[in-house]
């Protein structure tokens, strides 16, 4: 997030897009309510009718993958009517005349042509939004898991700056993690072309500096990615995985296709704390700690670097992830020594200039959020305050390119997939937990009234659902928030796994899956 | 007698939550938002009420395994250790470091990921390691 | 106050009254429950004020429950506001502590917070420090009611569709011990939707909060999504109050006209 979370409760007006805000970031959902209550105006797109909807002052409901089209007919309406903020724009950015050539061409009609939003509707957007002293945007992995994620978060960072909607208090562009630390993954350098604080592996500089302090000749060949690493498997380039607290067999797309790969692998290690199914087909298994079992930070989605700490023993023999990986590497022949977590985060520290001031006793009370350069800084509540990044920000004139698969006549239906309240992931944690377990046992597939009635579908009954990937079996529940010609579908059951349908093409940048869109065909199962 | 309560972060979402996990005589029986907690103020969803719970289940695993004959056997941590150190190397040697990926964790700390990305790194020579950031 | 409390408190130590204390703690920067088990301990000690009065309430009777249930044979001394004791002495009443066994070390909240509290009573009879404080009549439930029928039914119809069943309101509550809630019974409330369906979730709690709640206003502060569970609920006391004359938590020796009712009839 380029703001904090407790800036969204004094914002004047809220863009929530592609985010199922209330059952994926409860807390953040407070912030909209506290803000609404406040006076603040409400705007959610999202093509599923989510909670938020109904305390919405404008719900639209876009059609999959349209987002790009939606941002620049916003962008279109503001630009046209003065709304854009004329001296940020000359003062902090640059290459606005290839934004402004773009989005010339996506009048509120074309824009609706691709969106089904009413131009109308629109128009009101891109006032609500442009015309609020602050306004603030939401989004999550509904505008990110698309073969144009990037496109699309670009589209945002363009709305943001063409009204001066960054860099001050309770604005921003706001991504909303999914994990709890997958922040942090990313900030550790869990990324195959980046060390620990986004610093490029093929930098002549860093790799120097993480050769001296590491006492190693490191590669300076960026690695594959996750969704490139399983096609490299097939073709035999890649031979072992060690898998750390991951279930990609249930969590990544096309799983049929991930499960031939796995299984294809001379040694394949999983560290987890439950048998889950990429650990059943594992050659070892390495019982690890949880979260209650272990000292350590985590990184939440504002950056707030905040400490955990141990509350009781890992059961049986489960060790901690860190005492285990130290052990691979000394048997391994490259040498680890650390005592404790707290050694770990001083190397960190040490090499990472965003963590450079993070140490654990300036981690009690609130954490403190990176950037973090030195002892001294309190920590930064919200980024790009003067300058960005890169200095001047960036205008890209993005143009609208539909999702990679589309419903046919073989395959009608629009299917996007996303979480329910009480699960999490792959559900080895929240189907573990009695509480969360008997409130939602098994998942089911979101079908219109409409919809199902002319397939001859009743509530709870079964239905088969097929992509061009694959095929699954789950129970239908009826409900108008799945538009005509679109069924949602959750992602967290084994035996009904949304993954086998689901396309893996990927965006060009980010390699991230389309998760959010793909084409099935829905049938009665008896 | 002891009652401890023991402040940390909820395993969840990325929120980042503040929590209390109440333990009593080294079982713990109850999480309790932090109040004092920046993040959620006192509150939290069902999942974040919940967070202790599935540390505590039966299913949790508690010993290593290794596959012999086609099937996970309990082990020793030296035995799944020595083979995992065995058959890293000697796939090294055979196929190069970048025959050799790793995926990092979401769920772990920042100290895990650090250590393992250096393992892929500094111990085998691979930049080959991602996570489900994406997923 | 603090100072009197903790000296209260070695006291109770000294003369073993009491095995262990629960109070509250600052530690690590953030205010929490804590077990005393040592006076030693008591640096650090915490009222549960921070930004406000009273802004770092826990429900430390609650969380007693459990304790005792394992240490049967121990005293525990513990901290209380009016509310508090309020709690205790429902709990007392309903066998889930046994009140021998159990001191209470009292202090008054002040007047800001008894009127942001809107609290009948804003201290405990087991005072061992500080003044009684006025007590503050609702103004809050009478906003409500003068908002009449439509008014009403549109607000409360607003505020209940933003819940996210966290099932915070029953988590936190100090006198919710029931082992099986109704509120996760599949028959009456179906599962695995949010918001849950309106309003029978929430009217459920509230018709079981009647002559039970002590209007401590827990509830209302874990609330993710801003529900008046608290203002909802003083009206369910007051309804009480009118038609059985009975006040949960005031009266030790009174018996609550709940204590009769919820037995399972035979079948």
């Amino acid at each position: 997030m380029t703001n904090s979370i407790d800036e969204i409760k004094y914002a004047d007006c809220i863009f929530v897009i592609g985010s199922n805000t209330t059952l994926a970031h409860p807390l953040v959902a407070t912030r909209i309510f506290q803000a609404r209550d406040n006076g603040a105006r409400l705007i959610v797109a999202d093509p599923r009718k989510i909670q938020l909807a109904s305390f919405a002052d404008l719900y639209v409901r876009q059609r999959l993958g349209t987002d790009v089209a939606l941002i620049n007919g916003m962008m279109h309406v503001i630009l046209k009517n003065g709304w854009h903020d004329e001296a940020f724009i000359g003062e902090r950015t640059e290459n606005f005349e290839e934004l402004k050539k773009v989005v010339e061409k996506y009048t509120p009609e074309k824009s609706s042509e691709v969106t089904g939003i009413s131009p109308e509707d629109i128009t009101r957007m891109a006032e609500y939004y442009a015309k609020a002293p602050r306004s603030t945007i939401l989004y999550a992995m509904g505008i990110t898991q698309h073969t144009t994620g990037v496109d699309n978060v670009k589209s945002l960072a363009n709305l943001s700056m063409l009204t001066g909607n960054v860099g001050k208090e309770s604005t921003g562009v706001n991504p909303l993690r999914g994990q709890n630390n997958v922040q942090g993954a990313c900030d550790m350098g869990g990324l195959p072309n980046v060390y620990p604080g986004y610093q490029a592996v093929n930098a002549v500089d860093i790799r120097t500096k993480f050769e001296k302090a590491w006492k190693v000749r490191l590669s300076d060949k960026p690695g594959l990615t996750l969704t490139d690493l399983f096609p490299a498997i097939l073709e035999g380039k890649v031979k072992a995985l060690v898998v750390m607290g991951e279930n990609p067999l249930v969590s990544d797309p096309d799983s049929h296709h991930v499960e031939k790969a796995l299984r294809a692998l001379e040694f394949l290690a999983v560290i987890d704390i439950f048998m889950t199914p990429t650990a059943e087909i594992a050659h070892v298994v390495l019982p690890a700690a949880s979260f209650a079992e272990k000292d350590g930070t985590f990184t939440n989605t504002e950056r707030r670097v905040q400490r955990i700490r141990k509350a009781i023993d890992p059961p049986g023999e489960a060790r901690q992830d860190w005492v285990i990986i130290q052990e691979i590497s000394n048997r391994v022949g490259y040498q680890m020594n650390y005592s404790s977590p707290e050694e770990i985060q001083n190397e960190i520290a040490s090499l990472t200039p965003s963590y450079g001031g993070i140490t654990y006793d300036r981690l009690g009370g609130e954490g403190l959020c990176w950037p973090c350069p030195d002892k001294e800084h309190p920590g930064t509540k919200f980024l790009h305050k003067d300058r960005f990044a890169r200095g001047r920000g960036l205008f890209h004139g993005i143009e609208y390119i539909p999702p990679a698969e589309s419903p046919d006549d073989d395959y009608p239906f629009w299917l996007t997939t996303g979480r329910v309240f009480v699960h999490y992931h792959t559900g080895t944690m929240t189907r573990n937990s009695p509480s969360l377990d008997q409130e939602m046992r098994e998942g089911y597939l979101e079908v219109n009234p409409a919809d199902a009635s002319a397939i001859g579908l009743k509530d709870g009954d079964k239905a088969k659902i097929a992509s061009r990937r694959g095929e699954i079996i789950s129970r239908i529940f009826i409900t108008e928030r799945v538009d005509k010609g679109t069924v949602f579908m959750s992602f967290h059951f084994l035996e009904a796994r949304a993954n086998v349908l689901t396309n893996p093409a990927l965006d060009p940048i980010a390699k991230i899956p389309e998760y959010k869109v793909c084409a099935v065909r829905v049938e009665k199962w008896e | 007698m002891q009652l401890k309560h023991v402040l940390t972060i909820c395993p969840y979402c990325g929120c980042g939550c503040g929590i209390y996990l109440e333990v009593l005589d080294g079982e713990i029986i109850r999480t309790i938002p932090s109040k004092t907690s920046p993040v959620n103020q006192g509150r939290l969803c069902i999942k974040g009420w919940s967070a202790h719970e599935f540390v505590v289940s039966p299913k949790r695993l508690k010993r290593p395994y290794l596959r012999k004959q086609e099937k996970l056997h309990e082990a020793s941590w030296d035995e799944v250790l020595d083979f995992t150190a065995s058959r890293l190397r000697e796939i090294r040697e055979k196929h190069g470091p970048d025959s050799i990926a790793f995926l990092a964790s979401a769920k772990c700390t920042n100290e895990e990921n650090y250590l393992l990305q250096k393992l892929a790194r500094a111990a085998i020579g691979t930049n080959n390691i991602d996570h489900c950031a994406r997923l | 106050m603090k100072e009197t409390i903790i000296e209260k408190v070695k006291d109770l130590f000294e003369d073993s009254r009491i095995e262990a204390f629960l109070g509250l703690k600052e530690e690590n920067g953030q205010i929490g429950p804590y077990l005393f088990t040592d006076p030693k301990d008591l640096e650090g000690f915490s009222l549960g004020d921070k930004e406000w009065p009273g802004d770092k309430r826990y429900p430390l009777s609650k969380i007693l429950i459990a304790l005792a249930q394992k240490y049967p044979e121990n005293r525990f001394g513990i901290l209380v506001r009016g509310c508090d004791e309020r709690a205790l002495n429902e709990l007392f009443k309903w066998n889930q502590l046994n009140e021998e066994h159990v001191v209470m070390v009292g202090f008054p909240c002040p007047q800001e917070l008894a009127e942001a509290c809107e609290c009948p009573k804003p201290y405990p009879e087991s005072l061992v420090v500080g003044e009684k404080v006025k007590g503050i009549k609702s103004k809050k439930v009478e906003v409500i009611l003068n908002m009449g029928m439509e008014g009403r039914l549109k607000y409360w119809t607003e505020r209940f569709s933003r819940c996210i069943k966290c099932y915070g309101c029953r988590n936190v509550c100090p006198v919710c011990f029931c082992n099986e809630c109704e509120l996760a019974n599949d028959d009456l409330i179906p599962s695995g939707e949010i918001p849950p369906e309106n309003p029978i979730f929430h009217l459920v709690r509230a018709a079981h909060m009647a002559g039970r709640c002590i209007d401590c206003g827990l509830c209302e502060e874990a609330c993710p999504v801003g529900i008046p569970l608290r203002t909802l609920y003083k009206k369910v006391a007051d309804i009480v109050d009118s038609e059985f004359g009975y006040r949960p938590g005031y009266q030790k020796d009174q018996k609550s006209p709940f204590n009769i009712l919820g037995e399972r009839p035979e079948d």
